[in-house]
This record gives structure tokens, C-alpha cells and sequence, in this order.
């Protein structure tokens, strides 16, 4: 079922050349947690306070559970929609106890129903035992799971996260990343995420949306984002690509390091790129070869190197072999990868 | 987060406490204990009779009279206070810049300034505006009355009003957005989230500037005089300056120092855990709010408190100076009273005054320095000690004085040594945080590089933290010089015959009843406050 519906989203704030959010449409269902992603400034957390009823969109509409809240002629303030929120600074109220923060949200129920929800939140965010502290009192991931309760308390039609693992140090990110998926997940929540770090965007997302400079650039699951890039943009944002220049043939795309089997729907002799990562190309020793190392960087399981073609263009290329190369070898560069390449025209 | 850190670093490296500063530390603290202490020995030691005779007559009507003040006031300040902020910070009030200027400058006047123009305009018989009333209408009209009670409470709530302004005003700047909208997206409206998460978040903030109001009242002793208000500042006053009973003076204070530490120790009780945390990453300011058709009405407000507190305290001492120097008589009166002129009284206010402020300064170094650099129980104790001057009114150290040094230093009796001395216990508290929370901003690390480069810690305290703390520093002596200019009762009990400062000749001459007189002198002393004061409000961010 779908749970919420953003159409032709538009937002721009007073004293800007340049819309917040321009134009943004996409759909929610039910259970699902969507990643918003993209650069600093690219308007993901605008649309996300568009849809909580933090803004007041410019035109457009948000419809959530069947019901608009916000449209041109419609605006129901954010105390009316029924979301959830975790804040990415948590937000937490600093003069109510851990318990108090949680039940905040609970309004309408006997104080029996409030303690047994929030007895079960806190249980589930494992800080039953911290019900009686204050914010201040507790430490960074404890106040991070708080904001999760208290957001997921009242039950949420939606649950909207903005950062919320930023102001996490990165040792306990990526543990508290996994304890929330679970959490969320154990709960059948809807989510929306936003985030501008794009591999916990694919940890957390069942599906991405990829924005940039306030336009949805691509939607769709992890796999595609990645893989299927629709424009250059999200290739090169999602998965540090490399571009190599090449031009279409018969039978394939000719490259500076050989032909790649790939057939496009291009006319002959079309000058194009072709979106590939380091995991995408290998290389052999070979003193006739078409690359020359100029770095190398030791990544624990395998090494990752830079090399610099007769053409001048620099790639990368993962290289899982024990055998240490020295910098200065000339090898011979190609490309591995089993499954279709993203090409980009000029 | 970062200071917090290399200071705990820097403990491990030095955690030997430095002798020299310890010893100076305690000295000051020591200074600071002694008058306090004489007190209550005092207090304990009177004869029996007269704690007798005091509790059967005296004291119950005196407690309830100055606590009825204090929660009156308090709550009054409490009331504007916050409206005045939360207007002027938080909602498109017309005007607001200039406003938040003018709401925190009846700081420069002294209480008993504002309530000499206010009975001069209210007075029940011969007040301007009966008067006025009486003329237009040919018989007496009903106005209601400055004096007692309620009259105290108004006039006090006016000049007491702006610290908790100040203190509230920061607070609602530095409040973070997302509270409020965490507020709201858990299903409150923006009137429930002023109150039920706005306010209590403040509360901290809100709290000290109550407690500076609750404890500027039991130390009030001017405008509660004029107004014919008894409290016990002023009944100690008139034990000490009339009827010369120091045992019951000092039973009095011994009780008064009780109450004040009392409402210093709820305070610390009622703060409990909930502590304003200070938030993290990306600061938001909030969103103001659209006053729509109460943008009239908010205003009017606004501007009935700042004419109520400024504009016409100011007006009318403009012109009635004005009125002075156009009566030749008056004007004469004025720079020769006995051997004595104008230019003596502004020269003994600014000395004693600037005396005070150094003097305080340079005592709250090592004591600061020992707090911020070293911090555990001692050093953490003897800053405690040195700000309970914040609870002890000007008359109780006046009395604690007078009995010291007529017992043990005879030859510094009725000296303006004495007077300066006041001023500095006073007030020491304000140049102790000042002191203190400048060394907390500087990193440590600033003096170890001087140390590492060959200098010994007295060169580094010279030519490193003293230059880098001298702004802090500067705030805290404006501070003391702001209050001891205005201090009242103090000056008046022990100064020698003969030396006057402003505050006294405008006490004195409007006690006597020539405005016109008193007039220049009171604009003086406002003057020379707002300087100060507008060199402390510019520090502030709300001021820029």
C-alpha cells in the first residue's frame, strides 16, 4: 500500500537564485525505508522538513496516508500529521528524564499504556535501565537511541531521520547504523532517511533517491543506484568512478585499454565515457603495456592503485594479489568487470 | 567539548598545585571569610534579651515584610522579564533592535533613583500627577500610591527586571531550533511548546536571574526607605545609623544572611539534574514569530516598560537639571555645599569606585586561576567562597566593618579605605566569574608553549594569560565599578564625615526634598553607568 505520495515538490527560500527544491516527485509504501542522498546543500533535508511540516511548500503536494497535508490550498501543521522524527542534533529536551523525552509523544493514553510503551521502547533501544537520567547525562549513541524511541513511541505513520548517525563518531556509527536497521525494520516502520554519506545510504536504504542541487536525479534500489547509474552525477557520487573516454565500434566501445564488449544503442564512431570502478579493471605485469603505476595505497585486504595510461588519464584499480608492486612498473590494464558498464554520451 | 578535553590532559601533566597561588588564593578567601564570620559570632553572641525582645516584636513582621517583597519582585521581574525577551528575540516586534538596547539600560539606574522621580510624580499629596488631575478636574482624584507595599514592588520590578531580561534574552538566542520543532512534530501546538519546552528549557537561565533579583531585594535598602517599605536591610540601617544598637543589628543580620543563603541553596536544589545542555553541531536560530494584529498592542507594551523604567526616569532628571542650572540660587547650593563642591562628589565616587574594581580584579586572579587551572574540592571551595558577597547586603557588611575594624584596626575607622573595602567584598563575586569564566575560554595549551620556550609561570601569567584574559578581565572591573557607583547603604554608614559621593548627595538632597539639586548629580551617576554598562552589553551577542 502506499503510505505517502510527494508531487512535484517545489520550495525555495526568500533571497535565493536557486529553488531548494525543485520539482521533486516520489512514492513511499508501506515497510519501506527510502534514502535520501546527495551532497551538502542538494535539498534532502528540505524535503524531508517539507513532508514533516517544519516548511511550507511553495507548490506541489504531500499526501500521506490517503490524506493531503500539504498542497497550495491545504497546510496541516506538523503537530496534526502524525509523523515521527529523529533529529540530527536528536533534540532531545534537556529538562525531561530519558522516560519523560520517550513519553512525550504519547498523549491520549492512561499513564499504564505510557509506561508499558515506553517500557518496550527503552527495551528495545536496550536503556530500560537509563529511564531515570537526563539528556546531558547521557553519551552520544545513548542520546541517538532515545531520539529513536521517542520517534517511534507513538507508532508513526512515518518515521523521518535527518542524519541522524552524524554527530556519531565513526567507530560507533557503523554499530549503531546496523542496531537501528534491525530495530526499524523489527517494527515494520515506514522511513525516510536522509544522509549524504552514500554507503550508509545503501546499508539503510531498500530504496535511493539521489539528489542534487534540489532535483531528484535517480530513484530505485541499492543495486541500481550503483550499477545502473542514470546520470553521470549519481555514477560519480555513489561509487567514486573513474571515466574512461572511449568511442563506440562495431562490437563493442575501444578504450585506451582495449576493446569492452559492450553493445549501446549508439551510432558508430560516438565519443563516449564509461563509468568504471577500481573493482572493474585488473592489470598484469607486462613491460609493453599500456599503463604505468604512479601510487599505490595498502588497504588492508587488497591494494589499491593508481595508474596513469599512455593517454594521460588516470584510473584506479583494485589489485588483490600479495605481490607488491613497485611504483614506476609498467603493466598492461583491461577491463574485468562481468557485468554491464554504465555509458555516458559527451 | 575541546577545552574541556586538553584541560583534562593538561591535569595529568601538572597536577601539583603551584604554592605561591594557593597561598594567595587563600588569603583572599580569607579576607572574603572574615567579615562573614564576625557576623554570625556576633549574631550568636548577642545577649539574650535582645534576641528575646527582637523575636517577640520585631522579626516575624520584618521576615514576612521582606519575603512578601522578594516573591513580588521576583515574580513581577520574572513576568517582564521573560515577555520583554521572548517579544524582542523571538517575534517580528517592530523596533526590536532599538529595544533590546533600551530594556537593558534601567541597569544604569539605581533603584532608588527611579523611585526618587516616580514618588516625586505619584506622591499621594504635592505628586505631579495628582496634581495635575486636581487642577483639570478641581477636586482630588485617586491615583494610586508609590508608597508601602505595592508601590515597592512596582518600582523595584522596573529596575530589577533587565537581569532577568538579559539572562532570558541569551537563553531564548541560544535555544536550538529543532527542540521546538521536535515539539511540534510530537503533537504540540506552538502555544504548548512555549510552555511545556520553551520555558523549562530555559529554565536554568531563567533561574539566575530570579536569584539575582530575590538577592539584590534582601539587599535593597534605598528604595524600600523611600517608600516607607521595612525590610530588614532597613531596619538594620536604621539600627545601625539611629539608635546605635549593634547587638540587634547584628541579630538581624545574622537572620538576613541566613534568608539569603537559604534562597541560595533552594536555588541550587530546585536546578536539581536537568541541567541546559549546551547543543552540539549546527546551531539553528528559531523561526520568528508573526505577531499578526497583536504587533500593536506587543509594541505598546514594550514601550509602556522602557518608558516606565527609562524614558521617564531620564526625562525628568534632564529636566529638573535643567531647572537647576537656570536658578542661580540652586546652582550655587550645588558646587559649594560647606567647603565641598560638585566636582569633589564626582571625583570620590570615581576613585572609590575605580579602587574597588581594580582592587577586586586583582584578587580574583589567583583565586580564578587556581579554580579554572586546578580544579578539586579546595580550590572549587574558596571560589565558592568568594562569590557569597552576591548574599550579603551592603548594610550587613557595612555592620561587619564597622564592628571589625573599630576592634582590631582603630586607625582605619571612618577612613574611605573602609568604604572601598565594602565595595570589594560586595562585590568581588562579579570580577570572580568574570575572571573565571575568561581563563576557562583559553586553552592551556597557550601557556605550556610559553613554558616550553623558556619562560618561568610568572613571566607566562605576565606576558601570556593576562594579555589574552585583559577583555574578561575589563568586564568584570566594569561590573564592580557599575555597582559600587550605585551602592547605597554601604557609603552611607561607613563613610567618614565629610566624604560624599554622588549616590550619597543625591540620597541626601532628595531626602531633604530638593530634586532640582539632586538632579544633575543623578544624571551624572546614570551617565557614568551606562558607559560601563553598554561596554558590557556590546560583549553580548544579542547587542551586535
Amino acid at each position: 500500500m502506499t503510505k505517502l505520495v510527494v508531487q512535484n515538490l517545489v520550495k525555495r527560500f526568500p533571497g535565493t537564485q536557486q529553488s531548494a527544491v525543485n520539482d521533486i516527485s516520489f512514492e513511499l509504501s508501506d515497510n519501506e525505508i527510502l534514502a535520501l542522498v546527495g551532497p551538502s546543500g542538494c535539498g534532502k533535508t528540505t524535503t524531508l522538513r517539507l513532508i514533516a511540516g517544519l516548511e511550507r511548500p511553495d507548490s506541489g503536494s504531500v499526501r500521506l496516508n490517503q490524506r493531503i497535508v500539504a498542497s497550495e490550498a491545504v497546510f496541516i501543521p506538523p503537530e496534526q500529521r502524525g509523523v515521527g522524527m529523529v533529529f540530527q542534533d536528536h533534540a532531545l529536551f534537556p529538562h525531561l528524564t530519558v522516560y519523560d523525552n520517550v513519553a512525550f509523544g504519547l498523549r491520549g493514553k492512561t499513564q499504564a499504556e505510557v509506561r508499558t510503551a515506553v517500557g518496550e521502547m527503552l527495551h528495545m533501544v536496550g536503556l530500560l535501565s537509563h529511564s531515570k537520567r537526563y539528556p546531558h547525562e547521557l553519551s552520544g549513541g545513548e542520546r541517538q537511541r532515545v531520539a529513536l524511541a521517542r520517534a517511534l513511541a507513538p507508532r508513526p505513520v512515518l518515521v523521518l531521520m535527518d542524519e541522524p548517525f552524524s554527530s556519531l563518531d565513526a567507530d560507533l556509527r557503523a554499530g549503531v547504523r546496523e542496531h537501528v536497521r534491525g530495530i526499524l525494520k523489527s517494527m515494520r516502520a515506514t522511513v525516510i532517511f536522509v544522509t549524504h554519506d552514500q554507503e550508509e545510504a545503501l546499508y539503510m536504504g531498500d530504496r535511493l533517491a539521489v539528489l542534487q542541487k534540489g532535483e531528484l536525479e535517480q530513484i530505485g534500489t541499492p543495486e541500481e543506484i550503483f550499477h545502473e547509474s542514470n546520470t553521470r552525477f549519481v555514477a560519480e557520487f555513489m561509487g567514486d568512478s573513474d571515466f574512461l573516454k572511449g568511442i563506440v565500434r562495431h562490437g563493442g566501445i575501444q578504450t585506451a585499454i582495449g576493446l569492452v564488449p559492450q553493445i549501446v544503442d549508439l551510432p558508430i564512431s560516438t565519443p563516449v565515457e564509461i563509468a568504471i570502478r577500481a573493482d572493474d579493471v585488473d592489470f598484469h605485469v607486462d613491460g609493453s603495456g599500456n599503463a604505468l603505476i604512479i601510487d599505490r595505497f595498502f588497504r588492508g585486504a587488497f591494494n589499491l592503485y593508481r595508474l596513469r595510461l599512455d593517454t594521460g588519464q588516470v584510473i584506479h584499480a583494485i589489485n588483490p594479489h600479495t605481490n607488491i608492486l613497485a611504483v614506476g612498473t609498467r603493466v598492461q590494464a583491461y577491463v574485468s568487470a562481468e557485468h554491464s558498464l554504465t555509458v555516458f554520451t559527451k | 567539548m575541546e577545552l574541556t578535553r586538553t584541560n583534562l590532559t593538561y591535569q595529568k601533566i601538572r597536577s601539583r598545585i603551584s604554592p605561591r597561588l594557593a597561598l594567595a588564593a587563600g588569603l583572599v578567601a580569607l579576607f572574603v571569610a572574615v567579615p562573614l564570620a564576625y557576623i554570625f559570632i556576633r549574631a550568636v553572641s548577642a545577649e539574650p534579651e535582645a534576641w528575646q525582645r527582637l523575636f517577640q516584636e520585631r522579626i516575624w513582621k520584618l521576615f514576612g515584610n521582606t519575603l512578601a517583597l522578594v516573591i513580588a519582585v521576583t515574580g513581577g521581574a520574572l513576568l517582564t522579564g521573560v515577555t520583554m525577551a521572548f517579544l524582542t528575540e523571538r517575534t517580528d516586534l517592530p523596533g526590536k533592535k532599538i529595544f533590546r538596547w533600551m530594556l537593558a539600560m534601567p541597569l544604569a539606574i539605581p533603584a532608588y533613583i527611579g523611585g526618587i522621580v516616580h514618588l516625586s510624580l505619584l506622591r499621594p499629596r504635592g505628586g505631579v500627577i495628582p496634581q495635575l488631575l486636581e487642577n483639570l478636574f478641581g477636586q482630588p482624584v485617586p491615583t494610586p500610591s508609590p508608597l508601602g507595599f505595592w508601590g515597592a514592588a512596582f518600582i523595584l520590578t522596573l529596575f530589577m527586571y533587565p537581569y532577568v531580561y538579559l539572562l532570558s534574552g541569551a537563553a531564548f538566542r541560544t535555544l536550538h531550533a529543532s527542540l521546538e520543532e521536535a515539539s511540534r512534530i510530537f503533537g504540540r501546538t506552538p502555544i504548548q511548546t512555549i510552555f511545556q519546552v520553551t520555558l523549562p528549557a530555559l529554565r536554568p537561565g531563567l533561574m539566575a536571574g530570579a536569584l539575582l533579583v530575590a538577592l539584590d531585594i534582601l539587599a535593597e535598602y534605598g528604595t524600600v526607605a523611600l517608600l516607607r517599605y521595612e525590610t530588614f536591610s532597613s531596619a538594620i540601617f536604621v539600627q545601625l545609623s539611629g539608635r546605635y544598637d549593634r547587638s540587634a543589628a547584628s541579630v538581624l543580620s545574622g537572620i538576613l544572611v541566613a534568608l539569603a543563603i537559604g534562597i541560595l541553596w533552594s536555588e541550587l536544589q530546585f536546578q536539581g539534574r536537568a541541567r541546559f545542555t549546551q547543543m552540539e553541531s549546527n546551531w539553528r536560530p528559531a523561526p520568528l514569530m508573526p505577531l499578526g494584529k497583536w504587533r500593536i498592542p506587543a509594541f505598546l507594551v514594550v514601550l509602556g516598560v522602557v518608558s516606565a523604567s527609562l524614558l521617564l526616569p531620564v526625562g525628568v532628571l534632564l529636566v529638573w537639571s535643567i531647572q537647576a542650572f537656570l536658578d542661580p540660587e540652586t546652582m550655587s547650593m550645588l558646587f559649594h555645599t560647606g567647603s565641598q563642591g560638585f566636582g569633589t562628589y564626582i571625583w570620590n565616587s570615581l576613585w572609590s569606585s575605580s579602587a574597588a574594581a581594580v582592587i577586586a580584579v586583582l584578587l580574583s586572579l589567583p583565586v580564578g586561576l587556581l579554580a579554572v587551572r586546578y580544579p578539586n574540592r579546595v580550590s572549587k571551595f574558596i571560589s565558592r567562597l568568594c562569590q557569597v558577597g552576591y548574599a550579603i547586603p551592603g548594610v550587613v557588611i557595612a555592620l561587619s566593618l564597622v564592628l571589625l575594624v573599630n576592634r582590631f584596626l582603630p586607625f582605619l575607622y571612618a577612613t574611605p579605605l573602609v568604604v572601598v573595602i565594602a565595595y570589594v567584598l560586595r562585590h568581588m563575586p562579579q570580577a570572580v566569574r568574570a575572571s573565571e569564566s575568561a581563563l576557562n575560554q583559553l586553552s592551556p595549551s597557550l601557556e605550556e608553549a610559553a613554558r616550553m620556550m623558556g619562560r618561568t609561570s610568572l613571566q607566562t601569567l605576565i606576558q601570556v594569560t593576562l594579555p589574552l584574559i585583559l577583555p574578561g578581565l575589563l568586564a568584570g572591573g566594569s561590573l564592580v565599578f557599575l555597582t559600587s557607583l550605585k551602592e547605597l547603604p554601604a557609603t552611607l554608614l561607613l563613610r567618614p564625615a565629610g566624604f560624599d559621593t554622588l549616590a550619597v548627595r543625591v540620597w541626601v538632597w532628595a531626602g531633604e526634598g530638593f530634586y532640582f539639586q539632586a538632579a544633575p548629580a543623578a544624571l551624572l551617576l546614570v551617565l557614568a553607568s551606562a558607559l560601563p554598562l553598554s561596554f558590557l552589553l556590546r560583549r553580548e551577542q544579542i547587542f551586535k
